[in-house]
């Protein structure tokens, strides 16, 4: 009988114990400078160097589109995210380089789990997770990319080196 | 029995494999389930031993062998992954790549590459290759469908034999020597072949491409449809590639029996009129002299008022080769028990005295037979252009030493398989039928001449058909529709007699087997029995009283409708306007016609002068069944939906059997299929299903009437017009497939050179025929394929419609031929 009591009342000791240890650091950093931010007020600077962000298609420093609408990302991608229709290039309408270029191209950002296969499985370094990560809109419909969407504004604005090779 | 057949066994990576002598050590491993990688050999072809990619260990051999081409020997000790082997293969491999782009995601083969799959299972994985890579311009045209990339190229010669072997066209051929060599068409012509599609399915690269399917899709992207091929009557089996909903491309089927693993061009590169944008996608209403869209309500209830006002005797169907055979059932269950008349045919391209009507269509052996047979008698018959691989299976024949008798007016392109070719004037066909049959008798003169034949030939064809034990005789439309064509056919009869056989009858499109076994036909009931011997069945089963006495046949339907005595006339996927031997007969009949219904995919000529026109479904968009020409059932599968509001052709009629009164409901295909069961013994999907008996009626009596009436040449017009039916035109549906309507090109006709030079003509220019009736405009092909005297003039061009200058009562028809001057600026105008 004795004995339940005082386990009863160590126990209690025990937990007060932690929790002031508990409190302690909370109020250790009370005072310190907060590492969170005010998000979306306030923003990073920069992400990580690996940080896979939204899509881009990138572009060859004379313009032309590195994608040649080959759909091994198409392939590739775990969450079949990506839709692509290729055509043919003409001499008249040259769009990549090589026969084939891609006429179609869209992304749904909302099934992606950027986990950038597509961008390994790129046989000509066409397309590229970059580090926007502000992928948010008010329809899902908004949220599937399409080809003018997906393609860096001018060559090399994805981060890109557009003299690369691949 | 088995004992006879000498047997050996070997061990191939330490298993026991026993098989017949001469077999391969390639087929040998295949058969243990041991795979060998190959390039060049093709199990439908003999051995080359070009790539090397096959070699095994052979023990006691000093060096790897090819396992495509070394026959297997008792006790052989076959390896096919010690290192040497591995070496070998990584060796030829790396050897392959040298001058290999490796352009693979921009190659159509891509995902499906021969080459891929074996570098990633077999190869080194990397190339020690560091100089320039052999460099072609690419890409190549080598004709309306087919694209060659020289540089993917790994002159395996499997396209090349294919057109050796298997087609006997010679369509592609290998140029050059060494580094330089390249696959390309005898004097850079486009490809000059109806089977062209095949080389692409099988060269294990990406060097023979579509251009139908060029960069649309990815063999991940596609969803295949099982399905059959429905232009022809072949009925080959296919895939439809299903992209979202479009068809990118049709595929061969492998089917032992009907088309192995082939297809022809028509059925390789045709789909393209389904998705396209002309396809009608509401019902329209005749208002004020125009067609305007209406709904579906509006028009079944007008279509249904039409039908209640008039007298049931009054009324007749036409039901064309775009039906299944579940559609053409509940056609003749509606238009027999519902509407009540016993009007309806699927036939239209028939003369109304001709055999064609007397006779059951289709082929009396199955056609998995024809390799086996030992000679073959086509009495105008046009295989390649009617049938095109049913040509693949007899070539396969031919090559066992069966011999061909051919009998028609226009020399065939298989002309250098055809040992006896016997090409005649056109209206002397039965006279050279008969001196055939005479010589095969025994008894004939072998000098002289029989409409344009030499008689010692005939005597030649003539032995050798008597020495035939297996022979099988086909008689196609040019023999049936033409003016001796009673007398062609009943010696055709008699001379299959002596032999015991049938003759097989060449005729038929589509699945018109399907509506004849269906009962689409004005005197049978579904299956082919006679009216009147299956009354009390049809009666039981569909619940309402049959009428038994025979209906007009198709041309009988139309020259009734001429002479007013139709008040509605219901026709569902067929085109009178082109189908019809003698245009001049539908006019009159339209004229005369108070109301007209056309169901069909597009607006057709005739669809153009209906007064109601539905939208239909056309087979790849339907599920159900359909027959081919030896009677073959087979299950096609709706690939994509239709266009727009467009229905099915047997729920538009139980959508109108309801509105008249009666409900004729059915679940879906398989309820109808079920129900067809009840009627037509023996019907099961995949089982050959003849038609219980042929319908020979009493021919009608017409048939002399004709003869000899303007056989005569005459100053004014001096040649006698030939029409036949050809694998590439432009009616349609074909004229709306991009590829066949490259194929088919402008319309032609076919004159002697003889002929040509005296109205100045060469080869590509353009000209005039003129008959009493009429002109068209088209392009002279000068050839010898014709005999100086006549011109050959193909059906199915919508731009130039021969029909308008035939007339149904001539039996020859005869015209004169002018160049054709076009005045700078302006167009010229027959
Ligand atoms: S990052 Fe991954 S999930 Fe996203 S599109 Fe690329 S492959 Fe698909
Ligand atoms: S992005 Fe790259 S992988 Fe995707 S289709 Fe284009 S080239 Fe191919
Ligand atoms: S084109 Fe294709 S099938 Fe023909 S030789 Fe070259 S690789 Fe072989
Ligand atoms: S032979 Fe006839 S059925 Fe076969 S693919 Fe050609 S058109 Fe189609
Ligand atoms: S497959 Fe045997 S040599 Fe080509």
């Amino acid at each position: 009988m004795n004995d339940r009591r005082r386990s009863t009342i160590l126990r209690y000791a025990r937990q007060g114990v932690a929790m002031l240890r508990g409190l302690g650091v909370t109020f250790r950093y009370l005072f310190k400078r907060p590492i969170t931010i005010r998000y979306p007020e306030e923003k990073r600077t920069a992400v990580q160097p690996r940080f896979k962000g939204r899509h881009w298609l990138t572009l060859y420093g004379d313009g032309m589109e590195r994608c040649v609408g080959c759909e091994l990302c198409v392939i590739v991608c775990p969450s079949q995210a990506i839709y692509v229709k290729a055509a043919e290039n003409t001499p008249e309408h040259q769009v990549s380089k090589g026969e084939r270029y891609a006429a179609e191209f869209q992304i749904n950002e909302l099934r992606c789990i950027f986990c950038g296969f597509c961008e390994e499985a790129c046989p000509t370094g066409a397309i590229v997770l970059g580090r926007e990560y502000e992928l948010a809109g008010y329809t899902r419909e908004s949220m599937i990319y399409t080809k003018p969407m997906l393609t860096e504004p001018y060559p090399g604005s994805s981060g890109r080196d557009p003299q690369r090779e691949v | 029995m088995s004992d006879q057949v000498p047997i050996v066994t070997l061990s191939i990576d330490g298993r026991p494999v026993t098989v017949p002598k001469g077999t391969t050590i390639w087929t040998a491993a295949r058969g243990a389930g041991i795979d060998v990688p190959i390039f060049c050999y093709h199990d439908r072809m003999p051995p080359l031993g070009a790539c090397r990619m096959c070699l095994v260990n052979v023990e006691k051999t000093p060096k790897l062998v090819t396992s495509c081409t070394q026959e297997a020997a008792e006790g052989m000790v076959v390896s096919t992954t010690t290192p040497d082997v591995k070496a070998g293969q990584e060796a030829i491999l790396e050897f392959l790549l040298i001058n290999h782009p490796l352009d693979c995601p921009i190659c159509d083969k891509g995902g499906e590459c021969p080459l891929q799959d074996q570098t990633f299972r077999y190869g080194p994985g990397r190339s020690r290759y560091v100089e320039v890579k052999r460099d072609f311009a690419k890409p190549v045209s080598l004709g309306p469908a087919l694209v060659l990339d020289r540089e993917r190229c790994i002159l395996c010669w499997r396209c090349v034999r294919f057109g050796e072997i298997i087609a006997g066209d010679d369509a592609l051929k290998g140029f050059e020597r060494g580094f330089t060599s390249e696959i390309n068409t005898p004097f850079t012509l486009p490809a000059a072949s109806k089977f062209i599609g095949n080389t692409i399915a099988i060269c294990p690269v990406g060097a023979l491409t579509s251009r139908t399917y060029r960069f649309v899709s990815r063999p991940w992207d596609n969803q295949r449809v099982p399905s059959v091929c429905t232009f022809c009557g072949v009925g080959c089996a296919v895939f439809f590639d299903v992209r979202g909903n479009t068809i990118m491309r049709t595929q061969a089927r492998e089917a032992p029996d009907l088309n192995d693993i082939w297809l022809c061009d028509l059925g390789f590169f045709g789909h393209g009129y389904v998705q396209h944008a002309e396809r009608l996608q509401q019902p329209l209403i005749r208002k004020d002299g125009d067609l305007q869209p209406a709904s579906w309500d509006e028009a079944l209830d007008l279509v249904a008022r039409k039908i209640r006002a008039t007298a049931p005797g009054r009324v007749a169907l036409l039901a064309g080769a775009r039906l299944t055979n579940e559609d053409a059932y509940v056609a003749a269950r509606v238009f027999r028990t519902v509407v009540g008349t016993p009007h309806l045919d699927h036939r239209l391209d028939t003369r109304a005295d001709g055999p064609s009507l007397g006779v059951s269509w289709g082929m009396t052996s199955p056609i998995g037979e024809i390799p086996t047979r030992d000679l073959f008698l086509l009495v105008g018959c046009d295989l390649t252009e009617e049938y095109p691989v049913l040509w693949l299976r007899m070539k396969q024949a031919v090559d066992r030493g069966a011999a061909i008798i051919a009998i028609t007016p226009k020399a065939l392109e298989i002309d250098r398989f055809v040992a006896h070719h016997l090409v005649h004037d056109y209206h002397e066909g039965s006279a050279v039928l008969a001196a055939l049959a005479q010589a095969a008798g025994g008894d004939s003169p072998k000098t002289g001449e029989v409409g344009g034949v030499d008689l010692g030939r005939i005597a030649l064809a003539g032995e050798a058909l008597r020495g035939a034990k297996r022979p099988m005789v086909m008689i196609g439309k040019t023999a049936l529709e033409a003016a001796d064509g009673e007398t062609m056919y009943a010696e055709v009869e008699d001379l299959c007699g002596k032999f015991g056989i049938k003759p097989s009858i060449m005729r038929g499109r589509g699945n018109a087997f399907g509506a004849a076994l269906a009962g689409l036909l004005p005197n049978t009931s579904p299956g082919g029995r006679p009216l009147a011997q299956v009354r009390g069945d049809l009666e039981t089963v569909w619940g309402a009283p049959v009428a038994v006495e025979p209906g007009l046949s198709g041309p009988h339907i139309i020259e009734a409708a001429g002479r007013g005595e139709l008040d509605v006339l219901y026709i569902a996927g067929a085109d009178p306007s082109s189908d019809v031997l003698d245009r001049s007969r539908w006019a009159a009949a339209r004229s005369r016609l108070p109301f007209l219904v056309v169901v069909d995919a597009f607006l057709t000529e005739t669809a153009q002068a209906a007064d109601v026109v539905l939208p239909a479904l056309v087979i790849p968009e339907k599920n159900g069944t359909v027959s081919n020409i030896e009677g073959r059932v087979q299950r096609v599968h709706a690939a994509v939906s239709g266009p727009g509001e467009a229905r099915g052709d047997w729920q538009i009629l139980s959508g109108l059997a309801v509105r008249l009164g009666r409900t004729i409901a059915y679940s879906g295909w398989e309820e109808i299929f079920n129900e067809m069961k009840t009627l037509i013994p023996g019907l099961e999907v995949d089982a050959i299903v003849p038609l219980a008996a042929p319908a020979r009626a009493v021919s009608a009596p017409g048939a002399q009437k004709s003869d000899g009436r303007e056989t005569a040449a005459d100053g004014e017009y001096p040649l006698a017009l030939i029409v036949g039916d050809v694998l590439f035109d432009r009616g349609s549906m074909s004229g709306r497939s991009p590829a066949i309507a490259d194929l088919a090109r402008e319309p032609w006709a076919m004159l002697h050179p003889d002929d040509a030079a005296r109205a100045t003509v060469a080869d590509g220019d353009p000209i005039v025929l003129t008959a009493r009736r009429g002109s068209i405009a088209v392009m002279a092909r000068v050839s010898k394929a014709v005999l100086p005297g006549h011109v050959y003039v193909p059906r199915g061009y919508d731009a130039a419609p021969v029909n308008a200058i035939v007339g149904a009562g001539e039996a020859v028809t005869r015209v004169r031929v002018r160049a054709l001057v076009t005045v700078a600026g302006g167009q010229g105008n027959g």
